[in-house]
């Protein structure tokens, strides 16, 4: 039985809708002010889009997290400068607890080595860092290990201390410190797994949308460009570089989908550290096929190839790094003592701890 | 039709399990050769057995001997066995390839001639392609058939023909007229026939594994001729094509792979980091050879995507040599003790092959760049 994939209509309508709403004019706007583009989010909360995922009791626009991975594939497409990946692994965990849903843009502290904040039911103290789009969302949501399952605060960004940062894309990347006040909001949730490995699946899917973003961008081009008398793609060595990419498109893009179907059915940090692996590994090859395929063009800011290979380039080394992945998936399979277990069967029972970097 | 994501149901599963259980107890580890991938050891009588639980020919109609189940029916037991290193050698090709070929193009007296025996595990397949000077361009291939009374008599050389020692029969491409692409004809022979003659090549491991198969004025009925004269090029690139996707393309070291895993040391970061690496690509190649499988039951016909997937999983096993061997500390011996590391030792050596059988990356690349642009 095949797996039933997303609604087709929804994948329509948001690439229709990130086509008219989404360019590079915005992209360079959002990196140069470091505001989050209120009026498109607010568009995009108004259609449902932000939601979906997140069943109506919730408050959300409902649907399946395959729905929600395929509109952060689009958002990775298009390489749309929103926090759709946070916003919905955020909401996710809030229901997860039963907590309310803030309106309006969240975000999720993906949580490094430095970090020091201690929350309480109450009260939070301490920095949190590398917080994508820290200063523009409505509420930012942490998550720390507790005894009895997973601690869940909600925290509102107005009252932290901001030091504004940005990744290699130019997203913003904040640190906050908060010094007592800011909690909104509160709870206790049990959980088989870390739940940071969903927004490393939400991650992921936006990596598998941006590269079959720079898979369009190189097809296009390489057939347009001509240089000694043909277009470039007539070279066999520049079709190389074209399947490379299509390649780490498909096989990302699948991994994606598996990783999602599982998070469905059981614990997936597995399937989700592999995917994510995956994409890192091909984005690397598909960064440099991409670049090398359009010559100069492509290491200029005015030829949109730098919104898709600056993301990829910042993403493959957040929400566990290469390293920190790779090490964390191969600990846990020497220690499931098989590794063809947990390629060939579902129910393997191998479980990833989030690799904090 | 794209690839879909898909996940086993509960037959599937059940049957993967059943395979486990016969194979632990028919292949107790230790107890035999072990093999790297499709080129395995051959042994007619695993063969045999194989055949007798329905495992070989499973693609083949039941009224042929076969037992009509599915492409994914069949990875899930083409893993199982890939992944102990059993020794599948004696039936590979005529389960995989050869098989369903005669199954698609042959006469009813053909499919009743060699199914039954192909599904038993009784017959073995050799493929008879490449020439001395025919290779990627295979095309261009010269060994001849000419019309002799009411059959054929073929002349030429055939080359890196892996298994033809052993094999019961070959299944041959040759030229029957000057037309490059439609002047080619598949023909069935018995390795028996007067005239053939089958050499081995010292293969790079030492093995005797590959051959030359050389036809001095064999004489063969019509009955040989299998599909149209002139149809031999759009069957045989058939036949290639949806076993590209297939698990034997990223499993070939498996058998190493599994023993290795355990044994890496609990504080060896670097040799984490690769056993990592490796998992995690393997899960993905599993997801694409299922998803290929998946689609050509529902009888869709995944041609780039399966090259894609060929493509992708021949360099990666490639590269898993070197992320496991690197970790040993000296060069891999052939003549060890310890059978996983003569069976690396064989990996470092044969596995720049993986990337030229069955279609070399160069020439992969060509068609999946051609199914993008169409």
């Amino acid at each position: 039985m095949s797996a039933p994939l997303a609604d087709a209509s929804l994948v329509e309508s948001i690439d229709a809708f990130f086509a008219r709403r989404v360019s590079p004019e915005l992209a360079a706007e959002v990196e140069r002010t470091g505001a989050l583009p209120a009026e498109v989010w607010n568009e995009l909360e108004g259609l449902g889009f932000t939601l979906v995922g997140i069943s109506e009791e919730s408050g959300g626009s409902g649907g399946s997290l395959l729905d929600a991975m395929s509109i952060v594939i689009a958002a990775g497409a298009h390489a749309a400068p929103l926090p759709l990946a946070e916003s919905y692994a955020a909401a996710w965990l809030l229901e997860q607890a039963g907590l309310e849903i803030p309106s309006g843009p969240l975000t999720f502290v993906p949580g490094t080595t430095a970090d020091t904040l201690d929350c309480q039911a109450d009260r939070a103290r301490g920095t949190v860092h590398r917080v994508p789009w820290g200063r523009g969302v409505s509420a930012v949501v942490a998550v720390a290990e507790h005894p009895e399952g997973w601690r869940v605060t909600v925290l509102d960004p107005a009252q932290a201390t901001l030091t504004p940062g940005a990744d290699l894309a130019g997203t913003p990347s904040d640190s906050l410190t908060f010094e007592a006040d800011g909690v909104i909001g509160s709870g206790l949730v049990f959980l088989a797994e870390d739940p940071r490995w969903r927004l490393g699946l939400a991650r992921t899917a936006q990596m598998a949308g941006a590269l079959s973003g720079i898979l369009g961008l190189t097809v296009r081009y390489t057939g347009e460009r001509e240089q000694f008398g043909r277009p470039i793609r007539a070279f066999q060595a520049v079709q190389e570089h074209i399947v490379t990419i299509a390649e780490a498109a498909e096989i990302t893009t699948m991994s994606v989908w598996r990783a999602a179907l599982a998070s469905q059915e059981r614990p997936s940090s597995f399937e989700i550290a592999a995917a994510k692996l995956v994409a890192t590994e091909s984005a690397l090859h598909s960064v440099r096929a991409a670049h090398q395929a359009h010559g100069a063009i492509g290491m200029t800011r005015e030829y949109p190839l730098h919104l898709y290979t600056r993301r990829l380039h910042a993403w493959r080394q957040e929400l566990g790094t290469e390293l920190a992945l790779a090490g964390a998936l191969g600990r846990a399979v020497r220690e499931s003592g098989s590794i063809t277990t947990p390629v060939a069967d579902g129910d393997h029972g191998v479980e990833v701890p989030w690799p904090t970097t | 039709m794209s690839l879909e994501p898909t996940v086993l149901t509960g037959a599937e599963t059940a049957l993967q399990h059943e395979v486990r259980a016969y194979l632990d107890e028919r292949i107790p580890p230790g107890t035999y050769p072990l093999s790297l991938g499709m080129t395995g050891v051959s042994d007619p009588a695993f063969s045999r057995d194989l055949g007798a639980k329905g495992w070989v020919g499973m693609a083949l109609a039941p009224e042929y001997g076969g037992g009509g189940r599915s492409a994914v029916e069949r990875l899930l037991v083409v893993e199982e066995l890939l992944a102990r290193g059993a020794p599948v050698g004696y039936h590979w090709v005529a389960d995989r390839q050869s098989g369903p070929t005669i199954q698609r193009y042959g006469t009813e007296d053909q499919k009743r001639r060699y199914l039954p025996g192909i599904a038993r595990g009784e017959l073995s397949f050799s493929i008879g392609m490449s020439e001395p000077d025919s290779g990627s361009d295979l095309a261009s291939l010269r060994a001849r058939a000419r019309p002799d009374g009411d059959g054929w008599r073929l002349d030429g050389t055939k080359i890196w023909t892996s298994g033809a020692a052993e094999a019961t029969h070959v299944l041959g491409l040759f030229r029957t007229s000057e037309d490059r692409h439609a002047g080619l004809t598949q023909f069935v022979l018995d390795c028996t026939t007067p005239g053939i003659t089958i050499s081995p090549i010292p293969f790079i491991d030492g093995s005797q594994h590959f051959c030359e198969v050389v036809f001095d004025d064999v004489r063969v009925g019509d009955d040989a001729r299998l599909g149209e004269v002139g149809a031999g090029w759009t069957q045989n690139t058939g036949e290639l094509v949806l076993e590209r996707g297939g698990v034997d393309r990223w499993m070939s070291l498996m058998p190493v792979i599994r023993e290795w895993a355990p044994r890496v040391l609990a504080d060896d970061g670097a040799a984490l980091s690769d056993l990592g690496r490796i998992t995690a690509r393997m899960w993905a190649l599993r997801g694409l050879s299922l998803a290929i499988a998946r689609l050509v039951d529902d009888g869709g016909s995944p041609v780039t995507e399966a090259a894609m997937a060929k493509e992708m999983a021949t360099r990666f096993e490639k590269e898993s040599v070197e992320l496991v061997a690197r970790h040993l500390g000296r060069a891999p011996e052939l003549a060890a003790s310890d059978p996983v590391e003569s069976l690396l030792a064989r990996a470092v050596l044969v596995s720049p092959s993986w990337t030229i059988r069955g279609g070399t990356t160069e020439v992969l690349r060509g068609i999946i760049s051609k199914g993008l642009a169409s």
